[in-house]
């Protein structure tokens, strides 16, 4: 027993002073991003903001575009969520439910495709949007989401394979088509995998960098992560704004955290069983 | 009408029935995948035919691409930057990748048992994980600025010589490795976590009354149970690490200024970055299409190497 009760209190130890390196950078950034220019640049710091200036918080918005950039990046990320959620599930639903020809070849090819580093797809994929005169607009940023990611359709395509075939059999004698049931029945029983699948969207578009630095040039087009580095520097006297901005950047996916952990958890191990 | 022809008529109809309905189920099943189909033709099977093109040719984009043959590929191995890039991007990846895994699997372990406050411990590691590199960029720089950051306020209480950092060659690398290995953790350790949960507890039970400690039961149980998910681990982010990016662009400066992406003086530049530079800066993106290639080609390689030599180490039962 006193065995269990040391191991546990390593455990402890080990997890909290885990935690702390965890934590305390994000503190000392929310610390920055309070303090005024003079206390931002002392030599030696200053860890504790004196006075705390939250009026930084407020500057931010005056800061060049930062309105805009939160706006994009807005609207990238809940395009990419909608599309994402109806483009996965339906692709996902046919493959787990419906005959149709080459359909195991086909899924077979959706696995295949998990493995081609999205490297090799990058240029080839700037000459077609380029060609649709999309470059410098939002559009590549949520486009292929609507055209079922290979992940997710992998996701879902798991959640409906474990629903019983009754359900659809009775629909059917009800006279539904394919697109009803999956519409009516199936979409309404798997929301624990939609809200995984939003939460991941969701992380993965608000936090992009690669694409938005390729795809958009104009600044008011930037979405949030590159539109505040580009923030940085502007002028002197300006730094501890951007650590605000930054800081602002962070809150929406940390509530979603918040309230969706459970879905976090799910989708960290679905991204390991894949 | 005999009786028998009429059952006859009846099973026809109900074959006729049935194929028609499978028909249109097809149907059905095809318009519903028609968005992956589309997908899959024009950005997955079309780009990778129109990559191997290119990196077979000359092209700037504004001009169609002419065929060069070989030209991309031999002048990349014989550029010396090429190879210092391959090297960054190996280095990078063999100080990341162990060290990421064995800090995650020893975190996990601490995790795997009831512990208050473990929303709290899982909150604390989820938040790197959750942030966008541009807010890690912030993040570090409270510690490693070299002007006012934590980092070298300490080292100069302790009377050390303060460092340079992020602008240090030979720094650079290790120190991105640490920030990414911080800010990746939290994700692998749940994967881990959940690794955990599958190995039976008896086994442990069993061990304990042979009089096993914790650590051995560590190195001989866990260890070994876990090895399917630790190889899934291992080969998820080296695939992942040879294609890092945003971590290098943002942190070296990229975003402000294309050409210190990689810095200083290329101390940092991996085969990613020289892609970008390659591709988006100077246009040229038939050689980078030819570096994409390579890299592609060098990770189908790797990862069929960690394929034959998981059999060596993983442990199925």
């Amino acid at each position: 027993m006193n065995r269990y009760k040391l191991r546990k209190s390593v455990s402890y130890i080990i997890i909290t002073i885990s935690s702390l390196i965890m934590f305390v950078p994000f503190l000392s950034t929310v610390f920055n991003s309070l303090k005024n220019y003079a206390q931002y640049t002392a030599v030696p710091p200053k860890w504790i903001p004196n006075p705390v200036q939250w009026s930084n918080y407020s500057e931010v918005w005056k800061l060049g575009p930062f309105g805009q950039y939160t706006m994009n990046s807005a609207i990238v990320t809940v395009l990419s969520v909608i599309g994402a959620l109806i483009s996965c599930s339906m692709v996902a639903y046919a493959f787990a439910r419906i005959e149709f020809p080459f359909r195991n070849s086909l899924f077979m090819v959706v696995l295949g495709t998990m493995m081609i580093p999205p490297v090799v797809l990058i240029i080839p994929q700037f000459v077609i949007f380029k060609n649709l005169s999309m470059l410098d607009t939002l559009t590549p940023l949520w486009l292929l989401e609507w055209l079922a990611q290979p992940f997710g359709i992998f996701l879902m395509r798991q959640a409906f394979l474990a629903i019983p075939k009754d359900y659809e059999e009775s629909a059917k004698l009800d006279g539904c088509n394919p697109f009803q049931i999956y519409w009516r029945i199936f979409m309404p029983m798997c929301k624990p995998t939609f809200a995984t699948l939003a939460v991941f969207t969701f992380m993965t578009k608000w936090n992009e960098i690669l694409s938005p630095a390729i795809f958009l040039t104009s600044k008011e087009n930037f979405t949030l992560p590159i539109g505040i580095l580009s923030l940085g520097g502007q002028y002197n006297g300006s730094e501890q704004y951007v650590v605000a901005a930054a800081m602002l950047s962070l809150v929406p996916i940390l509530l979603v955290f918040l309230f969706a952990e459970k879905y976090f958890v799910q989708g960290s191990n679905s991204a390991g069983i894949k | 009408m005999g009786n028998t022809e009429l059952a006859h008529t009846e099973v026809k109809n109900v074959v006729r029935k049935r194929r028609k309905k499978l028909n249109s189920d097809g149907k059905w099943g095809l318009v519903m995948v028609a968005p992956y189909l589309v997908h899959f033709v024009v950005f997955v099977l079309g780009s990778l035919l129109a990559s191997l093109y290119f990196s077979f040719s000359e092209y700037d984009i504004l001009n169609p691409p002419k065929w060069t043959g070989l030209e991309n590929y031999t002048k990349l191995f014989n550029e010396e930057i090429f190879w210092k890039a391959l090297g960054n991007t190996l280095y990078f990846a063999v100080l990341f990748v162990p060290l990421q895994t064995i800090f995650a699997l020893i975190l996990a372990t601490a995790l795997n048992q009831k512990l208050r406050g473990l929303k709290l411990f899982r909150l604390a590691h989820f938040l790197p994980v959750i942030s966008s590199w541009t807010v890690i960029l912030y993040v570090s720089d409270a510690f490693f600025n070299t002007r006012f950051g934590l980092a070298n306020d300490f080292l100069n209480r302790m009377g050390l010589e303060p460092q340079t950092w992020l602008q240090d060659p030979h720094l650079v690398i290790p120190l991105l490795v640490l920030i990414a290995v911080w800010k990746g953790i939290g994700y692998i350790m749940v994967i881990f976590l959940a690794g955990l949960q599958n190995v039976p507890s008896d086994v442990y039970e069993a061990a304990e009354i042979d009089g096993a400690g914790t650590f051995r039961k560590f190195m001989n149980i866990t260890v070994p149970l876990i090895s399917g998910t630790t190889f899934l681990v291992v080969v998820l982010s080296t695939i992942s690490t040879f294609q890092a990016f945003e971590q290098i662009y943002v942190m070296t400066g990229g975003a402000q200024d294309a050409t210190a992406a990689g810095g200083p003086n290329n101390s940092s530049l991996v085969l990613m970055i020289y892609l970008y530079r390659e591709g988006f800066s100077f246009l040229r993106m038939g050689y980078a299409s030819a570096i994409a290639w390579v890299l592609f080609v060098l990770l189908f390689i790797l990862t069929i190497v960690q394929v034959t030599l998981q059999k060596k180490w993983v442990h199925y039962e």
